[in-house]
């Protein structure tokens, strides 16, 4: 498989990808007050100033909540688990979680940003998109 | 300013209609409306049409089946809350001073263009890793648990008070009652939410004719009601991450009904609120102010929400129990209010009430709380 050579983000506005297979997502900083938003805004929702920064956001968060899944679209294979992430900038991300059995998630837990295989393009490329996965202890950055 | 009085109100049956589409239902609606209030049709100035996947033109192609083509017509998109906007499109028409008998309609189709789970737009960031509606309102029931300590058990005594109440609404999707068991025992559709947590999949339609004081004055039928406040919102960005488990956007849009109508929450006698989803009713009743927040879940058990209790929510049924055709909703909770306040609808009648509250919200996109969200105030 080529997989590391053929990673292309499922959406390189959101979650940038790199040749290890690593990846970050995008967001923005306001140069005047510092909050951060994701995705990537054209002003600051806090002072409206329009000087935002394209910014790498950190890869590990905290479970604000979650919920399994059991009926979905078709693109979606049921059940998975989606939750809501809150990182350290101050702002929080809606993924899917993986790396678990769905009994073992809970509120507050550690999750790390994690790039996996996540659908196909039109022409039937593999395509790269995030999901959260249990960060493991000690490994710090988790990516 | 002249006030805004509502003397017509029409309303399909929701549930499947196989045989119309969204035009058909409007038009059903619209007539009936237009004789509720007792008016000629050509009384009738301007048009605001509210849907949300119904394509192109909609609201034309009502005025075209009931002979209305040729007004000012303008179609209205806002989720969930598109019906709602468009009567309050309609009011501030009227305020302005530039017309003084407008119609308002909301229609949906639902089950020829949807199926299964709503979804945010496909565009949105979320909607590409798997964000389902009742996958969110699923994440706010397990956080509200989480906070407040509301069982599985109470939050299934919602819908099974939506759905009593529908039982006495013969336009309601569904008539049959439902018990807690048979929530809990109901399919899986995103936990902790099961089938009947859920509003179902709707067709349906609704209108109401609104007027001036001048108008409503010259066409009095006896059963006006006033439009005291028609407040919108859209939902903000979060700067920091906040709470899942109180409404902002819906407390920010009903603080500026109440203020316009000159009302508070304890004045309320009736609401019909958006339930969605069972959750959602918990967030919309605290988010207006009418119940403590935390305290919902057991003002249910005690059956304060019932009809005849102290401050029945959703007695024609809700979302849950009515039906949910998106662009019908919200003005078919304005037509509720309306009958109630008129003293109406036979066994689900709230009695003595002077004044009720209809709130709609929908749609959703990354980053901010809710999309639309609509108050109306009616006063008797």
């Amino acid at each position: 498989m080529l997989e590391v050579e053929t990673a292309v983000s499922f959406r390189p506005g959101e979650l940038e990808v790199d040749s290890s297979g690593a990846g970050h997502l995008l967001g923005s900083r306001c140069a005047s007050c510092g909050a951060h938003f994701f995705p990537v805004r054209q002003a600051c929702a806090g002072c409206l100033g329009t000087d935002l920064e394209a910014v790498r956001l950190s890869t590990t968060g905290t479970l604000y909540t979650f919920s399994i899944v059991r009926q979905s679209t078709p693109e979606f294979e049921v059940p998975y688990a989606l939750g809501y992430v809150d990182f350290s900038e101050g702002v929080r991300i809606m993924g899917q979680i993986s790396g678990c059995d769905l009994e073992d998630i809970w509120i507050g837990m550690q999750l790390s940003l994690s790039v996996e295989p996540f659908g196909e393009d039109e022409d039937g490329n593999q395509l790269s998109g995030y999901r959260f996965r249990p960060t493991e202890a000690g490994s710090g950055g988790g990516s | 300013m002249t006030d805004v009085h509502i003397l017509g109100v029409g309303m399909t049956r929701f549930g499947r209609h196989p045989d119309s589409d969204a035009s058909d239902l409007g038009a059903e609606a619209l007539l009936e409306a237009i004789a509720d209030a007792e008016i000629d049709a050509r009384a009738v100035e301007a048009a605001y049409c509210g849907h949300v996947f119904q394509g192109m033109v909609t609201g034309q192609r009502i005025l075209a089946q009931v002979g209305l083509a040729g007004l000012p017509l303008t179609n209205v998109e806002n989720a969930c809350s598109s019906g709602a906007t468009a009567i309050r499109e309609a009011s501030l028409a009227i305020r302005a001073g530039e017309h003084d008998v407008v119609v308002a309609i909301g229609t949906e189709h639902l089950t020829s263009r949807f199926r299964g789970a709503l979804t945010p737009d496909p565009s949105d960031p979320e909607a590409a890793v798997g964000a389902t509606m009742p996958g969110v309102y699923a994440m706010r029931a397990r956080r509200y648990m989480e906070e407040f300590g509301m069982t599985r058990e109470q939050l299934a005594l919602i819908p099974v008070k939506n759905k009593g109440n529908a039982a006495r609404n013969p336009l309601a999707h569904f008539r049959t009652p439902i018990t807690v068991e048979e929530v809990l025992e109901s399919r899986p559709i995103a936990d902790p939410l099961n089938l009947h947590d859920c509003s179902p999949v709707t067709d349906g339609a609704a209108a109401v004719v609104v007027m001036s004081d001048r108008a409503a004055g010259r066409f009095a039928n006896g059963r006006t009601v006033r439009l005291a406040a028609s407040a919108l919102r859209s939902g903000s960005v979060d700067v920091e991450p906040t709470s899942m488990t109180f409404e902002p956007l819906t407390w920010a849009t009903a603080r500026d009904a109440y203020e316009k109508a000159g009302i508070g929450p304890d004045d309320i006698d009736l609401a019909e609120v958006h339930d969605c989803f069972s959750i959602a009713e918990v967030l919309r009743v605290e988010g207006l102010g009418l119940f403590e927040q935390g305290s919902y879940p057991t003002a249910v058990e005690r059956g304060e929400a019932d009809i005849g209790g102290r401050l029945p929510i959703n007695p024609s049924g809700g979302l849950i129990g009515k039906g949910h055709p998106l662009g019908g909703t919200g003005v078919a909770q304005v037509v509720e209010v309306v009958r109630q306040l008129r003293g109406e609808v036979g066994d689900r009648q709230v009695e003595g009430a002077k004044v009720g509250v209809a709130h709609c919200r929908g749609g959703k996109a990354v980053g901010i709380e809710g999309a639309a969200c609509t108050v109306q105030v009616l006063v008797r």
